[in-house]
């Protein structure tokens, strides 16, 4: 349901995507991974509508809503305000839904969101994009800076939101276990540039990839 | 005693102005990063539109009404000159609505004169703590704490306040979640208006108001604004009571045209103790 | 083979034009005062055009700078019998101290600050001007002695005319002089941005208060010259509008461009003139010149702004360079 097809974006005279194509099936998860710089963080705010394209195409049938890197709270409101407006653009807003989705959310409604663990404002960031009611959810760095049982946990209900609800996501995550862990298909980003795609098992164990991006991560051992 | 608490109510009632139009700073300023100059001429607008139309048109209550919701109008047209354009500068944003300002004092001119107007207010005496203080102050203070108390609850009430709170505390969220925070900036100006023509309306009738008058009202405004840092709200209605009361007590007591005078070197002191407490990070 | 006369830059040109046109104004105009009045805002603006283009700061009181100058010139001559020459040299030093003290808590912060700032300076030296006697008091400084040095005076409004306008070639030059050497590359970084700046190790805000304090000098050469030129000073002589004229000025003729100041003024100055005599025709009311003045004011700097952001200069530049680049190289004329 997203297609990207020959994606090119530019910043001034930097080109940051240099002709990226890329496909996200309805209820697909796929993971992007790179090194940094690669274009990653671009090419999701590009799906999310935020960048616009200096050539080439995105197009998605239904709804995106992006899970941003660092959470981007609002601060000083409560979680529940942080939710409303992440329905800004529906009409009825199914905050209860998003509750039955993330019960823990509804246990701290009325609290600051500022104030929150980094664990606890990436679920309200989960939730704040799920207002939308997206078919597509664009994360960007699920893990930064969160302890592994706050991001397995996390993972859980992305699992549950894809299996239960058919929700797609586009996850874009420096951890690569995790990110083949979670998503059964993945592109390699470099420079711009899509080097590698195709099934996350086959990814792990392709040699090429492996050493140049995971180091020492490559005796990686990946789940069929 | 008693010409201590006239100094310090009418003190309170110049500095609700004050604070008032500071306010419309603080809109402004935090959801858009722009100082709005022509925020004093809203002000005067308010007023010369409120004193025309009470001139026989409109009744008394009706017709201050009616010239805060157009001075309204008039800070959304401010707004779309100053940030209409994609990528203005917010600094020369404010040198934008320096010139509005001066198209405000033209079209104040032209419409009515350069003498200085003052629309009929509450007459009448009322005694306070044992001093007797004109009607027109008070008004002056009660509807000033009501609009500030009205502003707190929008924007922590109503679905449009959030919205503005949220472009204004992180726009880059703001705009994930669809919020066209450039829209939000004119919101905010369109607030500033109805804020600054408040002042006005409330202002004039004890002091006349001219087309000249916008330089004074835009600076002691901008005072009280930088008591809260140019974002708080509640400071800068402190601010301005106290820029108020120091005017007045200096007129009073030493002489009574240094009043604008106190609150420059008021807003100087303060402008140059902020830069103390700033790292260079901080102040960009 | 034919010989190629080679076609001389289109600034060359114009720069030399303005020159002579310099040199001979004085003597066909019968008076002077106009001449003076654009001149000494040429200086100003220039000043001005470097702070706001480089250093990226707006000064919407630089009248206060103008009046430190000229309240140097008047108090030191007449209540401290400085002589004339001595007083004019401090002029500029005296404002642009007057900057520094306040250009370094106000830089710190963000450039709205500074634009209040100064503004407020101008409100409270005018209104110092006005209570202190030794400032002016109500009746002003009159009485200020001609320039000279020992017994030989300058009498007449040529001479002064030709001073102004050596001073703005000196102002140019240094100004010139500042942009090209390595504090002025230094500075066109801040203007780019801060950060980069700093992380290349550019000293920020000194840089900021040197520029600030380098436009106040200019602005206080001015007022020292004009001080001279009408030999009285007033807390009237510095109206805030006078302040506003120098932003127009500055971003009529090109932030942060070296002749953009003289372009700015001459411009504004003949705009000015221009209103003046059509608002004053007959069958006008008298509100005509105050409206059709803040009107043109308004809707230059709006439009200037908005439409040119960086002013006639470069945009002029732009246009001579597009045409230029149409002719064949070598064309005979």
């Amino acid at each position: 349901m997203l297609h990207i097809d020959d994606l090119v974006v530019r910043y001034g005279s930097a080109v940051a995507l240099d002709g990226v194509s890329l496909e996200v099936g309805a209820g697909e998860m796929v993971a992007l991974v790179g090194p940094n710089g690669a274009g990653k963080s671009t090419l999701i705010n590009t799906v999310s509508g935020l960048l616009q394209p200096t050539s080439g195409t995105v197009a998605l049938e239904g709804r995106v809503a992006q899970v941003p890197e660092g959470r981007q709270m609002f601060p000083d409101m409560s979680v529940e305000d942080n939710l409303l407006l992440g329905g800004w653009s529906i009409r009825n807003k199914q905050l209860d839904e998003v509750f039955d989705l993330l019960p823990d959310l509804a246990g701290m409604r009325r609290r600051n969101a500022g104030r929150l663990s980094g664990g606890q404002q990436q679920m309200v960031a989960v939730g704040r994009a799920l207002m939308a009611r997206p078919d597509l959810l664009a994360i960007d760095e699920l893990s930064l800076g969160l302890a592994p049982i706050v991001v397995a946990e996390l993972a859980e209900h992305l699992r549950y939101l894809n299996t239960e609800r058919g929700t797609a996501v586009l996850l874009v995550e420096q951890e690569v276990a995790l990110a083949f862990d979670l998503c059964a298909r993945a592109c390699v980003l470099e420079a711009g540039r899509v080097v590698a795609s195709g099934p996350s098992t086959a990814l792990a164990k392709s040699d090429a990839v492996r050493k140049a991006y995971f180091g020492d991560l490559a005796d990686l051992e990946v789940a069929p | 005693m008693t010409e201590f608490v006239t100094y310090l109510v009418s003190g309170i009632a110049l500095g609700s102005s004050f604070a008032l139009i500071g306010s419309g700073f603080v809109v402004v300023h935090r959801v858009t990063r722009v100082v709005n100059f022509a925020q004093g001429s809203l002000a005067v607008f308010g007023a010369m539109l409120s004193a025309w139309l009470l001139a026989d048109r409109l009744p008394h209550g009706l017709g201050e009404v009616v010239a805060v919701l157009v001075s309204g109008l008039a800070g959304l047209l401010v707004g779309l000159v100053a940030i209409g354009k994609r990528g203005t500068p917010p600094l020369i944003s404010l040198i934008v609505t320096l010139g509005v300002s001066m198209l405000f004092a033209a079209l104040i001119i032209w419409l009515w004169g350069q003498d200085p107007v003052a629309p009929p207010g509450l007459d009448g005496f009322a005694t306070v703590f044992g001093a007797e203080v004109e009607r027109q102050r008070l008004l002056v203070v009660v509807v000033t704490l009501s609009a500030f108390a009205v502003l707190a609850l929008f924007f922590s009430r109503t679905y449009l306040g959030k919205a503005l709170t949220a472009s204004a505390s992180n726009p880059h969220a703001a705009r994930l979640v669809g919020i066209d925070v450039r829209r939000m900036g004119l919101v905010a100006f369109a607030l500033s208006g109805v804020l600054g023509g408040l002042a006005g309306v409330l202002l004039a009738p004890s002091t006349a108001l001219s087309f000249y008058s916008d330089l004074p009202m835009a600076l002691s405004g901008f005072a009280a604004a930088v008591f809260g840092g140019l974002v708080s709200p509640l400071r800068t209605l402190l601010g301005g009571l106290a820029l108020g009361v120091a005017g007045q007590l200096t007129a009073g007591y030493w002489s009574g045209s240094y009043q604008t005078e106190v609150a420059l070197l008021l807003m100087l002191v303060i402008m140059i103790a902020r830069s103390r407490s700033f790292t260079q990070e901080e102040a960009k | 083979m034919a010989r190629r006369v080679p076609t001389p830059e289109p600034r060359t040109v114009l720069v030399v034009l303005a020159c002579v046109a310099a040199c001979v104004a004085p003597l066909v105009l019968s008076d002077l005062t106009f001449l003076m009045h654009t001149v000494l805002a040429a200086i100003v603006v220039t000043g001005l055009s470097l702070l706001m283009g480089y250093a990226g700061q707006a000064s919407l009181g630089q009248g206060a700078f103008v009046a430190a100058g000229a309240l140097t010139v008047a108090v030191g001559t007449t209540k401290l019998e400085l002589p004339p020459l001595v007083a004019l040299l401090c002029a500029p030093l005296v404002a642009a101290a007057f900057a520094a003290v306040v250009g370094v808590p106000l830089l710190r912060l963000q450039g709205h600050y500074l634009a209040f700032g100064t503004l407020a300076l101008l409100l409270l030296v005018q209104a110092a001007m006005g209570a202190f006697d030794w400032l002016g008091g109500a009746f002003g400084i009159s009485g200020i002695p001609p320039l000279g040095v020992g017994d030989r005076i300058v009498i007449g409004q040529r001479p002064y005319a030709y001073l102004a306008i050596g001073c703005l070639a000196v102002v140019l030059l240094v100004s010139h002089r500042v942009v090209h050497s390595r504090f002025g590359r230094g500075i066109r970084a801040l203007a780019g941005s801060p950060t980069a700046a700093e992380s290349a190790g550019v000293p920020v805000n000194r840089s900021k208060v040197a520029v600030f304090a380098l436009s106040a000098a200019y602005a206080g050469l001015a007022g020292a010259l004009s001080a001279f030129f009408t030999p009285y000073v007033s807390q009237d002589s510095f109206p805030a509008l006078e302040s506003f004229t120098y932003v127009i000025m500055a971003v009529v003729g090109g932030l942060g461009t070296l002749w953009g100041g003289v372009v700015g003024a001459v411009v504004v100055s003949v705009l000015l003139q221009v209103l003046n005599t059509v608002s004053s025709q007959p069958g006008l009311p008298p509100t005509a010149a105050p409206i059709m003045q803040y009107t043109t004011y308004g809707l230059v700097l709006v439009l200037a702004l908005l439409a040119m952001p960086r002013g006639i200069v470069p945009a002029v530049e732009t246009g001579v360079l597009r045409v230029a680049a149409k002719r064949p190289v070598g064309a005979r004329q």
